[in-house]
């Protein structure tokens, strides 16, 4: 043992820096809890949540109603409804059913849309008491799945 | 009979001198509610501080920032069930809270809040709170074998053989206190009251007093003291990962909070101790060196405006709160708090007040700092093996103690002797 090791041991040395990084971690600044229904959390793009039917510009759905994401699930739990317009020869979306219930958020409908229509958004608060809510509309993911907010 | 009550008003000694049992039994009062609320206190405090030094916000939602939590804590305490586990000593069981209760508390008849706010001064304070402390460990050994279960013994056992091992450090190093006082006056003493008042005499706190030797001996007791109230990095007695909960594992209710209350007014004797012996007691901050009448008022603003700050705190911190009406609760209680700790830091500023006052809070406030050290220590280190608590404690701590009781007597004695060798080091300053 060298004198240098000798004196930090009978000073005290090492625990004196450990009390010093536990008193520097008091600053407020350095709080990582997030109280969560008072502040909300920042949520990546990225991150995969509820499914949306995204619109364009001029406020039409970009649905073509291919049915390429009910091919691409794994889950075979969209399914896509349409007739075709006798004029325009176009297949025009009737209904769109998700089953929320059984997603795994994979992502592969929205890698197989070819006109970027189906998303997973970032919001995240899906929990509900009974499976029935879970089989989701054309309404519900045109605008969003309103939650009602408790006050206590 | 109300002259016998009034008469004690114009004395200037600790009621217990006096003999006004009226005044004893209100200082007996004061004191037990003072340390309730200290305990209170404390555990929000702790948890407070704790979280924070983990980058956590502790409790945050019974009562503004979690102010009511013990008091929920408590409740919680009040109404469950009190266990006591079959073939249990049963009268045994039920004395041990007790006993360590009462000793924890017993402490306190001598410490001196201020030179009259004291229950009574005894010319063998120092021995009489070690003496009454030790009893402790009684309490807790008799936990642990009436509980009739493993851990609770196990636990009992290191608590003993820990607290009696630690005790002697501890002791050896309150001697070179109590030698410390003898200097100037000539003769020692080992009455709290006058451990201060010799301090005030030397013009020094015992801390400072033949430099490194009066900081070791409050070193050894620091960590002595640690371990004498079974707290971490010296928990053993209660290590969960190995024991449980040590000796406290059969206990639940009203009982487990008798034995949480006694081991923080245990905290809070030791700390008391430490305070008296070598941080000069309720004495301000350079009680001489800014002495003058200038300096003493000056000095005794400092407490109402310190509570007058935190109030400004509490109303800085309501303004700050979410603005939601499930808050609003919180947010006036907040405000209200703050509004009450502001009037009492005005109501601590009147002239007659403030002479009475500053000795307690200058007290509290050194007491308040060990308190913060069990804390930091807490957070800080991990928890010893017991083999090297106990090398801490006979190969280190006990060979220190001695060294500083001996080097005390030899500079103590030969004080003018070395005065003049180092007289041109020192420059003279004694």
């Amino acid at each position: 043992m060298t004198i240098r090791e000798m004196l930090r041991r009978f000073f005290l040395v090492d625990l004196l820096q450990g009390m010093w990084v536990t008193f520097r971690h008091q600053n407020p600044a350095d709080l990582v809890t997030e109280q969560y229904p008072l502040q909300r959390p920042d949520i990546s793009d990225r991150f995969r949540g509820q499914p949306r039917l995204m619109k364009g510009e001029d406020g039409k759905l970009l649905c073509t109603a291919c049915g390429a994401c009910a091919l691409a699930c794994p889950e075979k739990l969209i399914k896509v409804g349409s007739v075709r317009d006798p004029e325009t020869k176009k297949k025009v979306l009737t209904e769109f059913d998700f089953d929320l219930g059984r997603c795994m958020f994979c992502g592969l409908c929205e890698e197989a849309c070819p006109s970027d229509a189906i998303l997973l958004s970032p919001d995240y608060e899906l929990a509900l008491y009974t499976r029935e809510g879970m089989e989701l509309q054309r309404p519900q993911l045109e605008d969003g799945i309103e939650r009602k907010v408790y006050e206590k | 009979m109300i002259e016998y009550i009034l008469g004690y008003l114009h004395s200037d000694v600790t009621p217990g001198e006096a003999g006004n049992l009226f005044w004893v039994t209100v200082y007996v009062l004061l004191v037990f509610l003072g340390i309730s609320v200290g305990v209170i206190f404390m555990n929000w405090f702790e948890r407070k501080v704790m979280a924070h030094m983990q980058v956590r916000i502790g409790p945050m939602r019974v009562g503004p920032h979690g102010l009511l939590q013990p008091v929920a804590d408590a409740l919680k305490l009040i109404i469950k069930e009190d266990l006591m586990p079959a073939h249990a000593d049963k009268i045994v069981f039920w004395f041990a809270p007790v006993c360590v209760v009462m000793t924890a508390f017993c402490g306190f008849i001598v410490v001196p809040f201020g030179r009259t706010h004291a229950i009574t001064d005894m010319n063998i304070g120092v021995l009489f709170m070690l003496g009454v402390s030790s009893l402790g460990v009684l309490g807790v050994i008799m936990a642990g074998w009436a509980s009739n279960s493993q851990y609770p013994l196990m636990g009992s056992l290191r608590s003993g053989a820990q607290m009696v091992s630690y005790e002697v450090a501890m002791c050896m190093s309150v001697v070179s206190a109590v030698m410390m006082t003898s200097l100037v006056t000539g003769t020692g003493t080992m009455s709290m009251i006058g451990i201060v008042q010799a301090q005030e005499q030397q013009h020094m706190w015992f801390a400072f007093s033949f430099f490194p030797v009066g900081l070791t001996a409050l070193g050894v007791f620091a960590i002595a003291m640690v371990a004498e109230t079974n707290r971490a990095p010296f928990d053993l007695p209660e290590a969960e990962s190995e024991l449980v909960a040590g000796f406290l594992t059969e206990y639940s209710g009203f009982r487990w909070s008798l034995f949480f209350l006694a081991e923080y007014a245990g905290m809070m004797a030791v700390s008391a101790i430490a305070t008296t012996l070598w941080l000069g007691g309720w004495l301000r901050p350079f009680p001489h060196l800014l002495g003058g009448a200038n300096w003493d008022t000056a000095f005794s603003l400092v407490p109402g405006l310190g509570f007058i700050l935190l109030g400004a705190l509490c109303l800085f911190y309501a303004v700050k709160m979410p603005k939601l009406r499930s808050m609003r609760g919180n947010l006036l209680g907040l405000a209200g708090f703050g509004a009450f700790l502001a009037a009492m830091g005005l109501f601590m500023l009147l002239p007659g007040v403030r002479t009475r006052v500053q000795d307690i809070f200058w007290f509290t406030i050194k007491v308040g700092f060990f308190m913060y050290l069990y804390i930091w220590y807490r957070t800080t280190f991990p928890r010893y093996r017991f083999d090297q608590l106990m090398k801490i404690g006979w190969k280190f701590l006990l060979p220190i103690s001695i060294a500083v009781v001996v080097l005390t007597a030899v500079i103590g004695v030969r004080q003018e002797l070395l005065a003049l060798l180092f007289s041109s080091w020192f420059g003279g300053r004694r």
